[in-house]
């Protein structure tokens, strides 16, 4: 007697599928496993027995051997519980394998179908591959009806899915399209509003926001840097489907969506701390790696506090990201590549107590020491941050009387604006625009560019650099509204450029 | 004369060691200083750009240039006939507790010292209690009363200290006075500065010595930020104002040379 079903494994982002066999021979009483299974996928054999026999369902007392195919595929993960003791129930049925259709979940002993990590993925993936139905547990069916053009059949227990696949009981599909409403923001967590004063970060933050440049800001401690990265995410416009749908399925693998409410339109904000291992940021983990915080933050913000505290090698391995928004990790099990398009805050003391530059206390620092502590930050990191700001720290009762900013709605309208106007002339963001597209879509007036030159001559900027001033100046001009990069554009893009006011 | 001050100064004072060596360079004195980082290494480098003589007394080791960076400084010191001075043996490192034995021995080797720009504390202020110590003549450049760096200066001054505001001050002082003002070289008053003519209303609202970011002008002005930022970059391309600690100085240039 022979019964199979479709399911899949993930391997990052992508979706393998795998065909479970499952044959009742004459013979002793064994339950063999075969098909590069990992440890976890072995466990399976324990729990699907005793799932079956809880469910009140017969466990065939012969031979039984399940086979995962393709055979040289290495296949890890609990979801393969569910199609495992599918496969076996319709092989005692003597039914053919449902068509087109994949089944998705981990059983409990007593034969409830539990949650497996990255159902949205394995969703859109299996939809793409020509699926039309997907058997997934019960809490991860909102996960699954995300994905549009596929049925998605939400399993509560072994006994239940058999039933209906058999006929005797149907379940309701989940319904599809339960997208929730964009949220405004209106109720931001934090707002500009609340910053007083800190003007010139401020317009920094928006310039940030609008054209997707990377920030770093430096200034002492208490000075409000953390307060003011925290806004970003409340300037920028929220997430689009496609966006959102991304952000969905890092979290999906990483099994951190809420349940009920997968989709959420707020763009992501990561802070992890300047501990942070290499594969806590860029990702990594045993055999196939997983998403680290930059592809949690993609399409959101990557706030680095303390940014000379990090390690070296983690701050060089954040360049290719930083470059071409994705990341590509290889491990033993294989080299899998997730989104990593995120604007970096990044945050700093100007020396290693703090207080260099600050009005109030004096700072206690060697010079040598300040100068160490200011080459860690690597030169071709600093290179590629577009907007550098210097953060002053006010004294209290300075505090209570600087004005009260604009609010962060405000703000993300202007922003807004700013993007459309890139988003039609060239379909992306001023910060991934290329030189040679740069060149063609905004060319420099001849007193724009010697303004440039001659910065460039006097502070030692690189031909990198230059370009980035340029695509900040475009910003600025995209923030104005005007279709021509003026010269107060250029020289705003040089004044947030304190990487070469040391010449 | 020895040239002594914080070794992180604002561009204010930083401008006055300079210009003050400069001038006294010319007139023939010989400008004795600690090759260390802020007055001291402007106080170098002026009397070099006067084309005097200028002597380095250093804290370590002759051997040790310190800080490193100053490589190229004391070999220009050399280069212009001036000496590298050190009492203690070859090899010594930096150690705190040589400098004070150092700084008396710029004090001993000058005829006046010239305090620019000293923190409380500063090392600065040893040098100067060294010379009187040593029955030398003590001076100070004031600054503004709102710069810490100047705590140190006023109270010399307030304690009798001469009073810098120009070289023919320190001339006097070193009894040259009647050489040098028949000096057409000479300014009739303070140091030979010349500010920019206005041409926004930005640098009057800046100061030489307390620095003020984009968005403390963009307040005074009633201006956007962006805008008041842009033109402050445009005033640091033609160099009429510095960058120093997060905010905007205005850059002291020297006059026009009237030779």
């Amino acid at each position: 007697m022979l019964g199979s079903v479709d399911s899949c494994v993930l391997a990052g982002l992508q979706v393998r599928p795998i065909h479970v066999e499952a044959d009742i021979g004459a013979g002793e009483v064994k339950f063999s496993v075969v098909g590069l299974a990992t440890t976890m996928v072995k466990e399976a054999r324990e729990r699907v027995k005793s799932a079956i026999r809880n469910s009140g369902l017969e466990f065939p007392g012969r031979s039984l051997t399940v086979n995962l195919a393709p055979a040289e595929l290495r296949k890890s993960g609990s979801g393969l519980d569910l199609p495992i003791a599918v496969a076996i129930a319709l092989a005692r049925a003597h039914r053919p394998a449902p068509e087109r259709t994949a089944f998705l979940g981990e059983l409990s002993l007593d034969g409830a179908v539990r949650h497996v990590d990255g159902v949205l993925v394995a969703a859109r993936g299996l939809r793409d591959l020509g699926y039309e139905r997907v058997f997934v547990p019960v809490e991860d069916a909102a996960e699954a009806a995300l994905v549009d053009g596929l049925e998605v059949i939400p399993c509560a227990s072994l006994l239940s899915t058999v039933q209906h696949l058999l006929g005797a009981e149907a379940i309701t599909p989940a319904t599809h399209g339960a997208l929730p409403a964009h949220a405004p923001g209106d109720v931001l967590d934090h707002d500009l509003r609340e910053v007083h004063g800190q003007e010139e970060a401020k317009r920094a933050l928006e310039v940030a926001a609008a054209g997707g440049h990377h920030l770093l800001m430096t200034g002492p401690p208490g000075a409000g840097k953390t307060m003011l990265a925290r806004c970003l995410p409340g300037i920028l416009p929220p997430l689009e489907l496609a966006e959102a749908l991304e952000v969905a399925q890092v979290r999906s693998l990483l099994g951190d969506l809420a349940p009920g409410r997968p989709l959420d339109w707020a763009r992501p904000f990561r802070a992890p701390h300047h501990g942070v291992s290499m594969a806590g940021l860029i990702g990594g983990g045993t055999g196939l790696a997983l998403p680290g915080e930059i592809s949690r933050a993609t399409h959101g913000v990557l706030f680095l506090d303390e940014l000379a505290e990090f390690q070296a090698p983690v701050l060089q391995a954040l360049r290719q990201p930083l470059e071409s928004g994705w990341v590509a990790i290889t491990r033993s099990g294989g080299s899998v590549r997730y989104p990593a398009s995120f604007t970096l805050v990044a945050a700093t003391n100007p020396c290693p107590c703090g207080w260099s530059g600050d009005g109030i206390r004096t700072c206690r620092c060697t010079p040598a020491a300040v100068d160490t502590y200011q080459r860690r930050l690597s030169g071709p990191l600093l290179d590629r941050i577009d907007l550098q700001v210097a953060v002053r720290r006010l004294g209290l009762e300075q505090l209570s009387s600087e004005p009260q900013g604009e609010p962060s709605s405000t703000v993300r309208q202007r922003v807004v604006l700013a993007r459309r106007r890139q988003l039609a002339r060239q379909g992306c963001l001023n910060a991934q625009l290329k030189p040679a597209r740069l060149r063609r879509l905004a060319g420099l007036a001849p007193a724009c560019r010697l303004t440039l030159e001659r910065w460039a001559v006097n502070r030692g900027m690189t031909a990198r650099g230059y370009h980035r001033a340029w695509r900040v100046a475009l910003t600025s001009a995209d923030l104005d509204g005007s279709d021509e990069i003026q010269e107060h554009h250029v020289l705003e893009a040089l004044g947030f450029r304190l990487q070469d006011a040391a010449a | 004369m020895a040239v002594v001050g914080s070794r992180r100064p604002s561009p204010y004072g930083e401008a006055v060691a300079e210009q003050l060596a400069l001038e006294l360079a010319r007139a023939g004195v010989i400008v004795v200083s600690g090759l260390a980082l802020g007055i001291d290494a402007a106080a170098h480098r002026g009397a070099l750009n006067g084309g005097g003589v200028t002597v380095a007394v250093m804290g370590t080791g002759i051997d040790v240039i310190y800080p490193s960076a100053h490589t190229v400084l004391a070999e220009a010191i050399l280069a212009a006939g001036g000496a590298l001075v050190s009492q203690f043996p070859d090899g010594t490192t930096p150690r705190r507790h040589n400098f004070p034995a150092r700084n008396y021995t710029m004090a001993s080797l000058s005829d006046v010292v010239v305090v620019v720009e000293a923190a409380e504390g500063s090392g600065a202020l040893i040098t100067a209690e060294a010379a009187l110590d040593l029955h030398k003549e003590v001076m100070a450049v004031p600054g503004s009363v709102f710069s810490p760096l100047s705590v140190g200066t006023h109270s010399l001054l307030r304690d009798g200290a001469g009073l810098v505001q120009n070289a023919r001050d320190v001339l006097a002082a070193l009894d040259l006075g009647g050489e040098v003002l028949d000096d057409p070289l000479a300014p009739p008053k303070g140091l030979g500065f010349e500010l920019r003519r206005e041409r926004d209303g930005i640098l009057s609202h800046l100061s030489d010595v307390l620095a003020l970011n984009a968005a403390e002008v963009a307040r005074k002005l009633q201006l956007p930020v962006a805008e008041v930022l842009g033109r402050l970059t445009a005033l640091e391309l033609e160099g009429a104002v510095k960058r120093h600690q997060g905010g905007y100085v205005r850059a002291l240039r020297r006059g026009k040379e009237r030779a």
